[in-house]
């Protein structure tokens, strides 16, 4: 087994909104390629745990260290950023851009790429996602798994080496979900190292190396697939899975 | 009656005008950048930044124009020691005043925005200024501007307080006429008429891009 250091340490995190504990002493490590599905009850702190990987929450207690970079002392999140992609519950496109324009803005601004290399590589994105005839649409002209495909493709923009999903199904029609989850299995079978908040257990157990469970703030289960969804140790866990699952 | 009155002295009338227009437009040029950097200011997540541009919009908010144009014209040349001259005064006076309007519906029109979009600017490495530039700003200015041109409105109605300082805007220049002639109903439905066209065309304006959004 390869002991490669691994690619993100969450090391005793601990995050308060005004009196509120949101995150309470969280410890993980992922490593090159792993893929880690986070699920938990609404308002137990999976998507703050996400914001404070690329430093959008500023977490008072713990570090957490992406490819080295320490995020709590960090003095260039630019530069931290651009390693992380994030992709959001509600797309969170740019609704004055094109589709094109949202791919290419990051490559453009943060990593000083002319136009038309950041173009090139902006429809080679697009048609990975399969969005190539969609390049010249606004936002308000996509169906939400459009959007949110796109929103993907201006993630990976800027070749990030972990990306991050913040329930990017959730706010989908049924019938668009199919096309979000391919392009994020098409991913985590190239190796993208991922963390992925969902329910979408059965993505969970196609590409999870491990999933974490989390209530009120801390991680009170976490396994690989089988053992996760068999056996889980914890009451909370099993209450929470009979309800997803049905 | 007597119409001639206002084609008589029309030229003298109009330099008012003209003096007016100007005292609007480099306060509009002037007060929308500084309310725009008081609105950043009045969202900061520092808080002496924030309690400083606060006080400063709440303050001026809280007292009227008038005061603040004789506050410049009578304490300013106190403290530097030399007279800064009516339009300069009344301009500082106006620009001061005017940027926490401004400030105020600036800071509205960005925070209609969404924290959302401010952190997908952030996640893909763009920096605070950079966000503003290019993800806040460009859809913030368009909610905004049926509210800035409203305000630029009031702006130029509230020229007439110039007067009060005995800077020859229009209302300054049609009361002279009026002393001069005696025939202040005429001059003063002239004056009436006047406001009401280039007011009227503005909110006209303002509704017409209201309807486009």
């Amino acid at each position: 087994m390869s002991m490669d250091p691994p690619i993100i340490q969450i090391k005793n995190l601990s995050f308060w909104y005004g009196d509120f504990k949101a995150l309470d002493n969280i410890n993980e490590e992922v490593r090159k390629g792993n893929c880690i599905v986070i699920c938990g009850p609404s308002g137990s702190g999976k998507s703050s745990l996400l914001r404070c990987i690329n430093g959008l929450e500023k977490f008072q207690q713990g570090d957490v260290i992406v490819d080295g970079i320490g995020v709590r002392n960090c003095t260039d999140f630019p530069k931290l950023r651009s390693n992380i992609g994030m992709v959001f519950q509600h797309f969170e496109l740019f609704p004055h851009m094109n589709a094109l324009e949202n791919i290419t803005l990051g490559p453009r601004k943060v990593k000083g790429k002319s136009k038309k290399e950041a173009e090139e590589k902006g429809l080679e994105l697009l048609s990975r996602v399969g969005l190539s005839d969609h390049s010249h649409k606004h936002p308000g002209n996509l169906s939400g798994g459009q959007q949110q495909r796109v929103a993907i493709a201006r993630a990976l923009a800027l070749e990030p080496k972990v990306m991050l999903f913040d329930e990017p199904t959730s706010a989908l029609d049924p019938e668009m979900i199919g096309e979000v989850l391919d392009v994020m299995l098409d991913l985590a079978k190239e190796g993208m190292t991922m963390l992925v908040v969902t329910h979408e257990m059965g993505f969970a157990r196609e590409v999870a190396d491990e999933i974490l469970f989390i209530d009120e703030g801390r991680i009170i289960e976490r396994g690989t697939d089988e053992s996760f969804f068999k056996h889980p140790k914890n009451p909370r866990t099993k209450e929470f899975l009979d309800k997803i699952l049905m | 009656m007597d119409w001639t009155v206002i084609p008589k002295n029309l030229g003298f009338l109009f330099e008012g005008l003209i003096v007016s227009f100007q005292l609007a437009g480099l306060t509009l040029a002037l007060a929308l950048p500084l309310g725009s950097i008081i609105a950043l200011g009045r969202l900061s997540s520092r808080k002496w930044i924030y309690y400083l541009t606060s006080a400063f919009v709440h303050g001026l908010r809280a007292n009227p124009l008038l005061l603040i144009v004789f506050w410049f014209y009578f304490l300013v040349p106190i403290i530097i020691g030399r007279p800064i001259g009516d339009f300069t005064s009344v301009l500082i006076a106006f620009v001061v005043f005017y940027s926490a309007y401004f400030a105020e519906i600036v800071r509205s029109g960005i925070q209609s925005v969404g924290r959302g979009q401010i952190w997908a600017g952030y996640s893909i490495g763009l920096t605070y200024f950079q966000t503003m530039r290019y993800i806040i700003l460009p859809p913030a200015l368009r909610r905004m501007v049926p509210l800035l041109v409203t305000q630029t409105i009031i702006l130029f109605q509230g020229t007439t307080v110039a007067f009060i300082i005995g800077l020859k805007e229009f209302l300054h220049r049609t009361s002279l006429v009026s002393e001069r002639t005696l025939k202040s109903f005429e001059l003063y439905i002239f004056a009436a008429v006047v406001y009401l066209v280039i007011c009227y065309s503005g909110s006209f304006l303002s509704r017409r891009l209201e309807v486009k959004q």
